[in-house]
Formats: C-alpha cells, sequence, structure tokens
C-alpha cells in the first residue's frame, strides 16, 4: 500500500507531461490529415481546372459524341444540361461534386455512361503492374551499373557517368520505338502490342526504367564515390572483405538514400505520365483514360483520375519515409 | 594497384561485349514471305486481329469511328454496293410515292435481334424516332427537316412521312448511323448496357470490351441477313474479330509485319509504298462527301473580302503540297464542296483554282495590302495580314494532314499572308472555342455522306428560326441553299447531279471554299486472310465474308 502510494506522484507527473495521444498515434493522426488535405487540394484543383477549360462544356460533350467540332444551338444543350446539372451555378456543382466525393462516389463518365469507379478499377491494375515492374527495373539497372563503374578508373567513370547522363534525357517515345523496332519487330523476342501479358510488359516497363535508372543513377553515382573513399569503407577493405561485397553491401546502402526519395516520385510520375508508353505498346491505363476523358472534358473521369494520383504519391511519399528508417536507422529516433 | 589495374580492364572488357552485343542484334530484321502457298486451302473459323486507330466511347454513335464499329453489330435497312447503286438489307423493297413524301419499306421475314425480338415493322418507326430525337447525333443531323413519322402497317411495312421530297432518302440511310437496333434494348437496357454492346441483327455481337485495348466482335452464328451485296449468305467465316485499338502509326504497322495482326487501319502514306511491296492486300477508299478543305469566315474579318479569299487561294500551289506530302497515295481535291468520289460531282469547281502567285499579288495590292513588314508578311495601316488558322489535330485532321497544312502555312507566305496555323486539342475543338464566328478566319475539315446532299447541311443559313453551326463559313445565302434545295428534291437523276454541280460552282466561284485533298480509309491486309472488303457508304472494314487460308 505504501509502496503504491509513494510511487503514484511520479506516475501522476508522468501522465501531465504526456500528452492525450502517443507520439507515434500523433504522428499517423498528423498525416492522416494531411493526407486528406491533400487530396481535397487535388479533386478541388483538378475541378476548377475543367470549370476554367474554355469553351462550353455540353457543346464538347455533344460534338465528343458525333465527331464534331460546331457550335451548338440552346435546344440541343438542353438536355445534356438538364442530365448533368450543368446549368446550376459552379458553387452548387462544387458541393454536389465534394460530396459525391465524401460518399465515395466519383460519379458517372459523360461519354461511357458509366460509374467512374468502373473505369478506373478496370485500368488501375494494368498502370500499377507497369509502375512496380518499372521500378524494379529500373533499381537492377541502376545498382548494376553504378557498382559497375563508379569509381573505377577515370575512362570507365567518365563512361559511366556519361551513359547515366544520357539515358536519364532519353525522351521515351523515341526509346520505345527504338526497342520496339529491335527487340519487338527486328528479334522478335516480345509481342509488338504489348497488351497485358507477361511479356508483354517488358519492353514498355524498359522504356520508362531506362531513363528513371539514369536519373536515379547520376544521384546515387556522387554519394557512391564519396563512400568509397570513407574511413569505415577502408577498414573494410582491411578486414579484407572484397571488392564488390564492399560495394555491395557497405557502400550502397549509403548512396542509395537519393534514389528512393526519388522512386517515391517516379511512383507518382509513371502512373500519370505512362500514356506514351500504353499508346505505343498498346497497353491499357489510367494514362490513357486520363488523356482522352481531359480530350472529351470527361469532368469525372479526370477528378477521379487526379484524385488517384494523388493518392498514390501519399502513399507513395508515405513508403518512402518508412524505407528511409530501414535503410537508415539513425533516422527512426530524429 | 595492380589489383585495381585488373579490374579496371576486366570491367571495360565486359561493357564492350554488352555494346557489341546490342549493335549485333539490332543488326537483324524479320524476313521471308508472307504469301500463303498456291493453292492454300480455306479454313474455318479463326480469329481477325484487326488494329484500329481511334476508340470511340461507344459502340453507336454520330461518329465515323463509331460507324465502322456498329457495323459489324448492326443491320441497315439498306446498302450500297461498289456501282453506288441502293441494295436490300433488313429492308427487301422500298418504294417512294409519286410526290415523294411517304415511303414504304418492306422487310425480309424471319429476321431477328440477337436479343430474340423478332426485325419488324414496329421496331423500324421505332429506331427512326430514336435517331431523329438524338439517339445518333449524325442521323439526326441528316433527317432534320425532312423527317417527321414513321409508322408500322403491318409486322412487315413500315411507312416514313417526309416534309419535303427527298429522292436521296434510301441513300443516306445506307450510312451506319442508321443501324438498327432491338427496340426491347433501347427500351429496357440502361443507357451505359446500349453504349458498350448495342442490340442489333448484325454479323457479329460485342464481346467483351477492354477499354484501350480491344473490343472482341463475336460471331452472330444465326446471322440470315447479309446485305445484297456481301459475297456470301449465312454467318461470318470467322469465329472472332479483335478489334484493337493501336493509335501508333508505327506500331500498327509494325504489328502487321510481325504477324500480330492480320490487318490494319489508316496506313501512312510514308509506309503505303513499303507495304505493297512486302505482299500485303492493300485496300483505299476515298470517303464521298465534304472531303478536307479548307472554308473561310465570310461573316468577320479578312476573308468577308472575296478578293482576299481569291489572293490566299491562287497563293498555294495545292496540287504540289498533296503530292509531296501524300506521295501519290493522298488524292489531291480541288473541289472544296464534295470529293470526287461523289455523285455530281463538278470538275469544273475542282478546277477554279490553280496556283498564280502573279494573281495573288495583285490581288492583295489592289486590296489595299501593298506595304511589307521585315517578315515579309503584307501590312495594311499598321495591321499585319493575319490569318487565324486552327485545326483539330490527331482527330479531323491526322499527321499526314498536319503535314499539309503547314505546307499552306509556307506557300501563303510568299503572297504575304500570316498564317497562324494553331493545332488544338481535341477538347478545345469540340468546346466551341473555335468554332463561332471569332474563332478562326479558315477552318478545315471534312464530313462523309454518300452524296452531295452533304451540301443541304454544311451550306444551308443559318437563320435565328432554324439554325444551322454547321455552315463554318457563316455564308448565309438564299440563292446557294434554294440551289441545294432544288437538288436534294430533284425527281431526275440528271437534273439533280447538273443542280448539285451548280452548287459547287458557286460556291467555287466565290471562293467560299476549296479542296486541299480527299479523306482516305485504308487498310492493309495480310494475305493470308482473304474477303476483307470496304463497304461504300464510309469505307469501314467489312469482316462478315473474311476467311483465313493456309
Amino acid at each position: 500500500m505504501t509502496r503504491t502510494l509513494s510511487s503514484r506522484p511520479a506516475d501522476a507527473a508522468t501522465a501531465a507531461r504526456r500528452p492525450i495521444l502517443s507520439p507515434r498515434v500523433r504522428r499517423i493522426v498528423e498525416k492522416l490529415v494531411a493526407a486528406a488535405v491533400v487530396l481535397w487540394g487535388a479533386a478541388t484543383a483538378a475541378f476548377l481546372a475543367q470549370i476554367a477549360l474554355p469553351g462550353d462544356r455540353a457543346t464538347t460533350i455533344l460534338n465528343v459524341r458525333s465527331g464534331q467540332t460546331q457550335l451548338r444551338t440552346p435546344e440541343e444543350l438542353a438536355s445534356i444540361n438538364a442530365e448533368y446539372g450543368l446549368q446550376n451555378p459552379i458553387l452548387v456543382q462544387y458541393l454536389d461534386y465534394v460530396g459525391g466525393l465524401l460518399r465515395g462516389d466519383l460519379g458517372v463518365s459523360y461519354q461511357q455512361h458509366r460509374p467512374v469507379w468502373g473505369i478506373i478499377s478496370e485500368q488501375v491494375g494494368a498502370t500499377l503492374t507497369l509502375t512496380a515492374v518499372t521500378l524494379v527495373l529500373a533499381w537492377v539497372l541502376m545498382i548494376f551499373w553504378v557498382t559497375l563503374t563508379a569509381g573505377r578508373g577515370t575512362k570507365i567513370r567518365a563512361l559511366g557517368s556519361g551513359v547515366d547522363t544520357v539515358t536519364a534525357g532519353l525522351p521515351p517515345y523515341w526509346l520505345g520505338i527504338l526497342l520496339l523496332l529491335v527487340f519487338a519487330l527486328g528479334l522478335g523476342w516480345f509481342p509488338v502490342i504489348g497488351g497485358t501479358g507477361v511479356d508483354g510488359i517488358v519492353l514498355p516497363a524498359l522504356t520508362l526504367a531506362i531513363p528513371l535508372a539514369g536519373f536515379m543513377g547520376q544521384a546515387t553515382r556522387t554519394e557512391f564515390e564519396r563512400s568509397l573513399t570513407a574511413p569505415f569503407i577502408i577498414t573494410a577493405r582491411m578486414r579484407g572483405m572484397s571488392d564488390l561485397n564492399i560495394r555491395l553491401r557497405h557502400v550502397l546502402r549509403h548512396a542509395i538514400l537519393p534514389a528512393v526519395t526519388l522512386s517515391g516520385w517516379a511512383i507518382g510520375a509513371t502512373i500519370s505520365g505512362a500514356v506514351i508508353v500504353e499508346s505505343l505498346f498498346t497497353r491499357p491505363g489510367i494514362g490513357s483514360v486520363l488523356i482522352t476523358a481531359v480530350d472529351s472534358q470527361d469532368l469525372p473521369v479526370v477528378t477521379g483520375v487526379v484524385v488517384l494520383v494523388a493518392a498514390t504519391y501519399v502513399v507513395a511519399n508515405l513508403l518512402v519515409d518508412l524505407a528511409y528508417t530501414v535503410i537508415d536507422p539513425r533516422m527512426r529516433n530524429s | 594497384m595492380t589489383l585495381m589495374h585488373k579490374h579496371t580492364l576486366k570491367t571495360a572488357q565486359l561493357i564492350a561485349a554488352g555494346v557489341a552485343a546490342m549493335l549485333a542484334l539490332s543488326g537483324c530484321s524479320a524476313g521471308g514471305s508472307i504469301q500463303p502457298e498456291a493453292g492454300a486451302k480455306q479454313v474455318k473459323g479463326g480469329t481477325v486481329s484487326y488494329g484500329h486507330q481511334q476508340e470511340p466511347a461507344c459502340v453507336f454513335g454520330g461518329w465515323i469511328e463509331q460507324a465502322y464499329l456498329s457495323y459489324q453489330v448492326l443491320d441497315n435497312l439498306v446498302s450500297l454496293d461498289d456501282n453506288h447503286t441502293i441494295v436490300p438489307w433488313l429492308a427487301e423493297t422500298w418504294q417512294a410515292s409519286d410526290d415523294q413524301l411517304t415511303w414504304t419499306f418492306t422487310l425480309k421475314e424471319g429476321v431477328s435481334f440477337t436479343d430474340g425480338t423478332p426485325v419488324n415493322a414496329e421496331a423500324i418507326a421505332y429506331n427512326f424516332d430514336y435517331w431523329a430525337a438524338g439517339g445518333n447525333s449524325t442521323a439526326a443531323v441528316w433527317l432534320g427537316g425532312y423527317y417527321e413519322s414513321a409508322e408500322a402497317l403491318d409486322e412487315l411495312t413500315v411507312q416514313v412521312n417526309l416534309a419535303k421530297p427527298y429522292p436521296l432518302f434510301a441513300e443516306n440511310l445506307t450510312q451506319a448511323y442508321f443501324g438498327i437496333q432491338s427496340k426491347q434494348a433501347l427500351e429496357t437496357r440502361t443507357e451505359e448496357e446500349n453504349c458498350a454492346s448495342p442490340i442489333g441483327s448484325g454479323a457479329f455481337t460485342v464481346g467483351e470490351w477492354n477499354r484501350g485495348e480491344n473490343i472482341e466482335l463475336l460471331r452472330n452464328d444465326d446471322y440470315t441477313s447479309p446485305p445484297a451485296n456481301a459475297r456470301h449468305d449465312g454467318a461470318a467465316y470467322v469465329e472472332k474479330v479483335d478489334w484493337k485499338f493501336i493509335s501508333d502509326a508505327t506500331t500498327r504497322v509494325s504489328a502487321l509485319r510481325a504477324g500480330e495482326a492480320d490487318a490494319i487501319y489508316d496506313v501512312p502514306a510514308i509506309e503505303w509504298a513499303g507495304i505493297g511491296e512486302q505482299g500485303y492486300d492493300q485496300l483505299k477508299y476515298v470517303t464521298p462527301g465534304r472531303p478536307q478543305q479548307i472554308s473561310f469566315n465570310t461573316a468577320r474579318g479578312i476573308f468577308t473580302d472575296e478578293n482576299l479569299r481569291k489572293a490566299f487561294v491562287y497563293s498555294l500551289d495545292r496540287e504540289s503540297i498533296v503530292d509531296t506530302i501524300g506521295k501519290g497515295v493522298i488524292p489531291y481535291e480541288g473541289n472544296g464542296a464534295v470529293s470526287r468520289t461523289t455523285p455530281g460531282y463538278s470538275e469544273k469547281a475542282a478546277d477554279a483554282y490553280s496556283f498564280d502567285l502573279e494573281k495573288a499579288n495583285q490581288l492583295l495590292d489592289a486590296a489595299g495590302w501593298t506595304e511589307r513588314d521585315d517578315d515579309g508578311y503584307r501590312v495594311k495601316d499598321g495591321k499585319r495580314l493575319d490569318v487565324l488558322f486552327p485545326y483539330s489535330g490527331g482527330t479531323i485532321i491526322n499527321a499526314d494532314g498536319a503535314s499539309i497544312l503547314q505546307g499552306v502555312q509556307q506557300q501563303a507566305k510568299a503572297a504575304g499572308f500570316n498564317v497562324d496555323l494553331i493545332p488544338i486539342p481535341p477538347s478545345a475543338a469540340a468546346s466551341g472555342k473555335y468554332s463561332g464566328v471569332d474563332g478562326y478566319d479558315i477552318s478545315v475539315g471534312y464530313w462523309t455522306s454518300v452524296n452531295a446532299g452533304i451540301q443541304y447541311i454544311n451550306w444551308r443559313q443559318n437563320l435565328p428560326e432554324s439554325p444551322n453551326n454547321w455552315n463554318s463559313a457563316f455564308y448565309n445565302d438564299p440563292q446557294l441553299e434554294d440551289i441545294i434545295v432544288r437538288a436534294n428534291s430533284a425527281a431526275d437523276l440528271d437534273e439533280q447531279n447538273a443542280l448539285y454541280a451548280e452548287a459547287q460552282e458557286y460556291i467555287a466561284d466565290r471562293a467560299l471554299s476549296v479542296g486541299l485533298y480527299d479523306r482516305l480509309s485504308t487498310l492493309a491486309v495480310n494475305p493470308h486472310l482473304k474477303d476483307v472488303w470496304q463497304e461504300s457508304a464510309q469505307g469501314g472494314p467489312v469482316f462478315h465474308d473474311a476467311y483465313f487460308v493456309e
């Protein structure tokens, strides 16, 4: 009893200093609130951008449906305005739209007459697969090339960083055509029309992975070469560790943080930016859905895809944060 | 140091070997003959892999890309054959009353939609009302001003009542915009279902549609109603058409060459000769109707002046631009009103203008545009001779077409025109931003049609009580409209063609619109696939008669 009593004031003091939520929970709540703000901002920006586009939305819907480009009479537009509520004040349209988002309802496509959820869920798998394979290939290429060439003799180092710079700047369309003509048409190793098959993903993923690998390689190489001369590396060498082992186990770990950051960005960029590759290799995906929807001012689809891409960025950045602490344990307490 | 050096050598060798291997590999290429052996036999079934360019949002609709697709699934009342004769399809016979105001169609017996309901007069009448109400926006335009009502007289006889005589009425019904759908499907299914898989009585039904990738057309095994110009009766030979959407031209051609596509649409002019030399079958169809033409804004800006319109036309060597870019595949078209494959085509209108820079300069000088600025553009009262010329790239104007327009821009510069050629994205084009009277000085575009009646759509006056936004020259002229209306209603074919020609010459004389090139529909087909043909109303591919040989 006495013991309990005596310990109580100390407990109370700790409790008073401790916030209602543990730091960990608080951090998660903060992240979630930030994520919600990002999503709301993206959705609002997409909505406003669509509203700000020149011309009349009902006219666009009607013209896209008929492959025409002329002005339309009020009689022609009346039914479309009524169907999609386009005659309502912008604020009402916006509230309708945000209300729908909160209910998880992204609306119905103006052109395909079907729910946006259906359109996105049908296409997102192909895109995520492409993104994942691209990322893996880019990492493999980058690690292979950097480990092979960084911190070698002058000529090889120059070649190494030269290739990084050139590949990072390769236009995807040109690279894609080259890969298609050589490996699909010339050698017949892969299908020309990628589709969603396993062998069909190699060339599209390579088209995106090669420039990305070059880009990440540029960021990694400097850090890699700096680490090679660090004291702990010399220690490791003295311990008799092989050069390859040192490069892969010690140096790489120090050098890849910038590339990890870039990967977070690349995930988002690939999802929305894969459209060139999708069109070249005839792959379905969110990129082409977005382009088609923007072309036809299919607002529900555009905003739906934008919200999805924003959500992916949020998740990717969370993953990157997490990866930091795994790669560099010192960050766990920072 | 020695160790380091050795290592560097090894790495260098590795890299060199890799580069050498890449180079060696890229030197290889596909080869071998693609021709089937002599006496190759027809094989049963199979799947046609077809590479098309653009993917519409719905199978059925008022856009030509939809017409190409819906043609596979829906039957029309009548069909157009190679000789431009109307032949039976769902309708066995048809007749217009003496006053041309009442049309009677008698249907084939025993035809069913693929949902099991009968193709009867009631269904046909329902389709007419459906189109006119906007169910097909382009069909509605054709019916506008003429169509009044449709009624079923008995099970197989349908009567259509018109407001004005229209001898070409049946001919217009051969376009796939007038594909007949199941009344039950239109009434009971959702808009989404009728968009993605309309129910007709056609040779194929819509299977799975993987958006962004392909759409499957499955054989209708019970097909009994091919048009009279089909090459065989009954169901299609092939089991399936895998209608792939391959937007990139390089990929399309590569897919054909790699054997992944049996047929492809829209072969780029630069690949045409090579594809032919390699032994692929080539089909080319010049779409009748309005060609790819430029029309001048006659309501606002510099081209309200007829002489400036003429100066612009004289400054262009249109034929040489089209021949250079089109490599002999894309035909030059001088006529701005209708293309050379349209009945009633006027050579005189087509030949009205040829390249004459001197004349262009004279006309401009006479109009007071005498000074030139440092870039060589003409100036009058401190104002430069600017021409706003937006075009819809990628959809209405393809890549070859865009190059031709750049040629126009270059040539007009010699006469002192500063052509502001603006490629506009589809959304901006469709939004109407560049469509109004302030939107352009010159507009470019085509409109397919089976006869010169397209002039009624393109040149009818735009009046408050009867708006016509398809009049892209903003040219309101009761006299021109009268010629076209009389042509539309003329019962005698020669009289009709003479009137249509008169309208074309009227348009040419005033330089309201001039032609650039004829819009093409091209196909390249692997010779293992036989009897793919292009239908005569719009040049879409027909797979009902297609079969493989081995």
